[in-house]
């Protein structure tokens, strides 16, 4: 007898599929409101442990060219956000208690861009389905009260063969849909990296996209660069 | 059967008018019905639209910047909840958990777009040497603790608590947005719907523009639509007494009903058949149908009265019908068309409803001049009238009074003349006094609720006024917000102005906020890097669409929103133009400043309305002249048909000017009202004075006119006494309209049989010479 993997069992294996020592993008992110009004971000990022540490300096627009962000997760503890004001050359904290903030006025919210913790959500698997002629689990996950989610429920699409996710919808406390997500990969080295994430807040009527360019990964990122010294300075490319 | 066409008329059309009416009744009856009933089936097209917004003009200068405002920020037509109990704190749990409910009850609302209360604002703390960005309230129930921080909160930053809670800490307010500000009673009564049962246990006002403008219409028309069915008893009443015949009674009132039925169903396919808004029954229309009234009732009951009178005389109904309507088919058909060339010159205001009233109310008119003329004698000629009856062998009470109103009149012309002449000239020092004001408080009397409202939020809260500026230019340099906030803080210096914001107070926060909460940094950086790096900090914990409301997405353009209590239009004026005196003198002219708001369009849309109703009078006048000199075929004739109605808009202003009766765009109403009635009388008197000056002795010319005529006026004029049941609303211009269309009527009607009656007995010799 075959038993069929159960949700939980996906869910690890997803956590546990090989991932980049450490990456390196340029990365574009778009912002279109309701009034079809777009914004652009160009920044250049730097992360490693799986993202836990990201370090990025924004480029574009002008007005932001100089501005820099550390984050640095814990599990044990508040996460570390900071932020370099080129203009008051000042370090400031940004709080980490609202994870269901977005970032940059973006549609990604700090939660969405940081690792699941599996012992803080429930899983559970419903049917498989085809997304763009891709073999798909879909999970049901379900945050648990010590997860402080700003969402009640995910549907997430993952891609059998890569342990992608390809597709997510996430669920208000009040159980409406807030956000579509679209994810594409690409295979960089042995590992799938995300090429493209496309996000639409069905509420706000509001979609940001954003784009990885020239992705490199396992560059030997050096650990100490992950400290607010290094925000002041954008690197060579 | 009788020759009508040889006893009766020398002329072709009367005698045919007559003929078809006696000769052939049923026929004449079975048409008129037929295509009152075709016409009137439009009624079904018929739309109400009690949306203020659609009587502007799209060209008017405020409405376009305020329109620019609503599609950049949108709509900015807000209306205000305010909630509470007197004597008790606010900030307590219970009305902190009725707040969220209420907050997210209305979030559901169709209409509704956006709010603004604690419980959806964001506050900027300081915490560690970090800005934080969090809810205000973050949830539906906050412990007193939480509540005193809260409060604590607010009473440091004094112009985000000035949005949210009254003075003395007693009542929470919400902003409520709707998506467009076109449907505004929509708007409101849906807000109303939501938010009265969940705030059950407190009190609750409601208040702002969008408010005030939403109910007016629909309550205005309930409150009218009540007052007339008084009114219209009232006319019954006047009418039986005197006709003394309750079929004459119906038959007048079968060409007031089926003319009002054909003109409502004639502006229902127009819409139809168009789609044109001119053709919407507005606020603007309400005069409408108290003024085709007027006029119908005084078609109906000359013809009645003049039919009472012959028959008395000639003891045969065909006859005696024969006799009237050779005698008022024409001063019918003239007093027509005069009054619908008159209402036509509205179809050159630029307000759009009005051409919509200009051609509905000559369709209504022309077509109780149809009814009037022929079918009417139709049905009087099939009716068995008892020739012993009193209303046919007696004089009625008036016809008594006019006899010795005549005697008086004539035998002193000379003092009539000059008693009118000066009253007149009175009334002409009273116009300067006229004062033009919409202040929208005063159209309320004290004690009813809107009135009670607005005086709660003028007391407590910010005030509902709005006034919003339009800032173009660079949203980030600090030159440009500076400049900002030096407007707002003149703007403040108006004692009636209680608050100001915009995003330069926002970024003074910000400030504040970034460098350690130090209040020396509340001030605009100076430097356009540091605007800019402070939303980029704002964005990593808050959202900069939480701005969408005072700047623009390009940071091109922002909004200054300030608060007043109610101002009337004089202080508006004056404000405005200080405003923007200082905007020329002190601010940057590379930046571009837009005075706005719902007041600002109001001040523009009075003055467009009172300009339109004296272009109106004066053409009317004009039209009305050269029409009657025409048909009268005398340019003497023209200037005499005229003298009634120029003395009743003289002394109707006037009386408002002495006894401080404000133009608004209500009363202007009131000319039209003037313009329906005030030519009548003139031209049936005239008509009837030519007539008779061919067959009657000079010496006793003019008191058989009076005695012919003036019983009908008197009649007329008498029954529109129905008019001062609206002095019973409760809505004061109104009161104004029921009290001045009374004074219209008797000014009209006397100085009719008072100075035209004087003036023609005076200058009879000139006048009877030609005609002979």
């Amino acid at each position: 007898m075959v038993f069929a993997q159960t949700g939980l069992e996906i869910a690890k294996m997803v956590d546990e599929r090989p991932t980049p020592k450490d990456m390196f993008s340029k990365t574009k992110m778009i912002l279109t409101n309701s009034k079809g009004q777009s914004r652009t971000n160009v920044m250049i990022s730097k992360s490693m442990d799986g993202n836990k540490k990201q370090i990025i300096w924004f480029l574009e627009p002008k007005d932001d060219k100089g501005v820099s962000f550390l984050k640095i997760e814990h599990s044990d503890q508040d996460d570390e956000m900071r932020m370099w004001l080129p203009a008051f050359k000042k370090i400031r904290r940004i709080s980490s208690k609202r994870r269901g903030d977005s970032f940059m006025s973006s549609d990604l919210s700090y939660e969405d861009l940081s690792s699941r913790d599996l012992t803080k959500n429930e899983y559970s698997r419903i049917d498989d389905e085809m997304i763009d002629g891709k073999d798909c689990y879909v999970l049901k996950v379900i945050p648990k009260k010590e997860a402080k989610s700003s969402y009640s429920k995910h549907l997430s699409w993952i891609e059998k063969s890569s342990l992608m996710a390809v597709k997510e919808e996430s669920y208000d406390k009040r159980g409406e849909l807030k956000k579509n997500k679209a994810y594409t990969y690409k295979k960089l080295k042995e590992y799938f990296v995300m090429e493209r994430i496309f996000v639409e807040d069905i509420q706000k009527n509001h979609t940001t996209e954003v784009t990885f360019l020239d992705l490199q990964v396992d560059t030997g990122i050096d650990y100490n660069l992950f400290h607010e010294k290094n925000l002041k300075r954008i690197p060579k490319m | 059967m009788t020759k009508i066409k040889s006893k009766f008329s020398q002329n072709p059309i009367r005698s045919w008018c007559i003929h078809q009416s006696l000769d052939y009744p049923w026929r004449t009856i079975i048409i008129s019905l037929l295509v009152t009933l075709l016409v009137g089936s439009g009624v079904k097209f018929f739309l109400i639209d009690d949306d203020m917004m659609k009587i502007l003009p799209k060209n008017l200068e405020s409405r376009i910047s305020w329109e620019a405002i609503q599609d950049e920020f949108g709509s900015t037509e807000v209306i205000f909840i305010a909630f509470g109990n007197e004597g008790e704190s606010i900030f307590n749990p219970e009305a902190i958990a009725t707040l969220w409910d209420l907050t997210e009850a209305l979030e559901t609302g169709k209409q509704i777009e956006e709010l603004n209360s604690i419980a959806t604002a964001t506050r900027m703390d300081n915490l560690d040497g970090f800005m934080e960005v969090d809810d205000l309230q973050p949830e539906r129930n906050l412990s007193q603790e939480e509540i005193n921080d809260l409060k604590e909160y607010l009473d440091k930053n004094t112009v985000v608590k000035k949005r949210f809670v009254s003075e003395d800490d007693q009542y929470f307010l919400i902003t409520v947005q709707p998506y467009n500000s076109e449907g505004l009673n929509l708007f409101r009564d849906e807000l109303v719907a939501i938010a009265d049962p969940i705030l059950a246990g407190y009190e609750v006002h409601y208040g702002g523009q969008a408010y005030v403008t939403g109910t007016m219409p629909a309550m205005i028309r309930d409150d009218v639509q009540d007052l007339m069915k008084v009114g219209i008893l009232i006319m019954v009443m006047v009418l039986l007494l005197n006709l003394r015949s309750v079929p004459g009674v119906a038959m007048v009132f079968m060409v007031i009903g089926l003319s009002l039925f054909a003109m409502i169903g004639a502006m229902g396919w127009i819409y139809q058949l168009t789609g044109s808004d001119r053709f919407l029954f507005t606020l603007a229309n309400t005069s409408m149908p108290i003024i085709l009234l007027t006029i119908a009732n005084s078609d109906g009951v000359h013809v009645v009265s003049k039919f009472f009178r012959e028959l008395r005389v000639k003891h045969e109904v065909r006859l005696a019908l024969g006799s009237t309507m050779d005698s008022l088919l024409v001063p019918i058909f003239l007093t027509s068309v005069t009054t619908i060339a008159a209402f036509a010159t509205m179809t050159l205001s630029p307000l759009e409803p009005l051409f919509g009233y200009g051609i509905t109310i000559g369709i209504g008119i022309a077509w109780a001049w149809f009814l009037s003329s022929l079918m009417l004698p139709a049905v009087i000629s099939l009716k068995k009238w008892n020739l012993k009856s009193k209303a046919i062998t007696e004089l009625s009470i008036f016809e008594k009074v006019i006899n010795k109103l005549g005697k008086i009149v004539l035998t002193h012309p000379k003092y009539v003349f000059s008693a009118g002449a000066i009253i007149v000239l009175i009334g002409l020092f009273g116009i300067s006094k006229v004062v033009v004001d919409v202040n929208m408080s005063k159209f309320f009397k004290p004690g009813t609720e809107i009135r009670d409202t607005m005086d709660f939020m003028d007391e407590k809260m910010a005030g509902t006024v709005d006034i919003r500026v339009r800032v173009m230019g660079d949203m980030k340099n600090p030159q440009t917000l500076s400049s900002m906030r030096t407007l707002q803080k003149k703007m403040e210096e108006n004692e009636k102005v209680t608050t100001s914001f915009s995003i330069a107070n926002v970024v003074e926060q910000m400030h504040r906020t970034v460098m350690d909460d130090n209040p020396k940094y509340e001030t605009i950086p100076d430097n356009r890097e540091k605007v800019n790096n402070l939303f980029t900090v704002y964005s990593m914990s808050g959202d900069l669409d939480d701005f969408s409301s005072i700047v623009d997405y390009d940071y091109k353009t922002g909004l200054i929103t300030a608060f007043s209590k109610v101002m009337s239009t004089d202080e508006i004026f004056a404000y405005v133009e200080k405003m923007n005196g200082h905007v020329k003198t002190t601010m940057d002219r590379n930046l571009i400043v837009d005075f706005t708001g719902m007041i600002v369009i109001l001040r523009d849309l009075v003055i467009m309305i009172v300009r339109s109703s004296a272009i109106s009078i004066i053409f009317s006048l004009i039209v009305i002249g050269i029409i009657a000199s025409i048909f009268f075929k005398r340019i003497l004739w023209g200037m005499l048909a005229v003298i009634p109605l120029t003395s009743a808009v003289i002394i109707n202003f006037g009386f408002m000017g002495y006894f401080g009766i404000e133009l608004s765009h209500i009363t202007a109403i009131l000319s039209s009202i003037i313009i329906g009635v005030g030519v009548d009388f003139a031209v049936h008197y005239i008509a009837q004075f030519r007539r008779l000056s061919r067959i009657i002795d000079a010496n006793k010319l003019s008191r058989e006119v009076v005695d012919d005529v003036g019983y009908p006026i008197i009649l007329d004029a008498a029954s529109n006494m129905g008019f001062g049941a609206l002095l019973f609303s409760a809505f004061v211009p109104i009161q104004y309209i029921g009290g001045l269309t009374v004074f219209a009527m008797v000014s009209t009607s006397i100085g009719t049989l008072t100075v035209l009656s004087a003036l023609a007995e005076l200058l009879k010799q000139r006048l009877i010479e030609r005609n002979v």
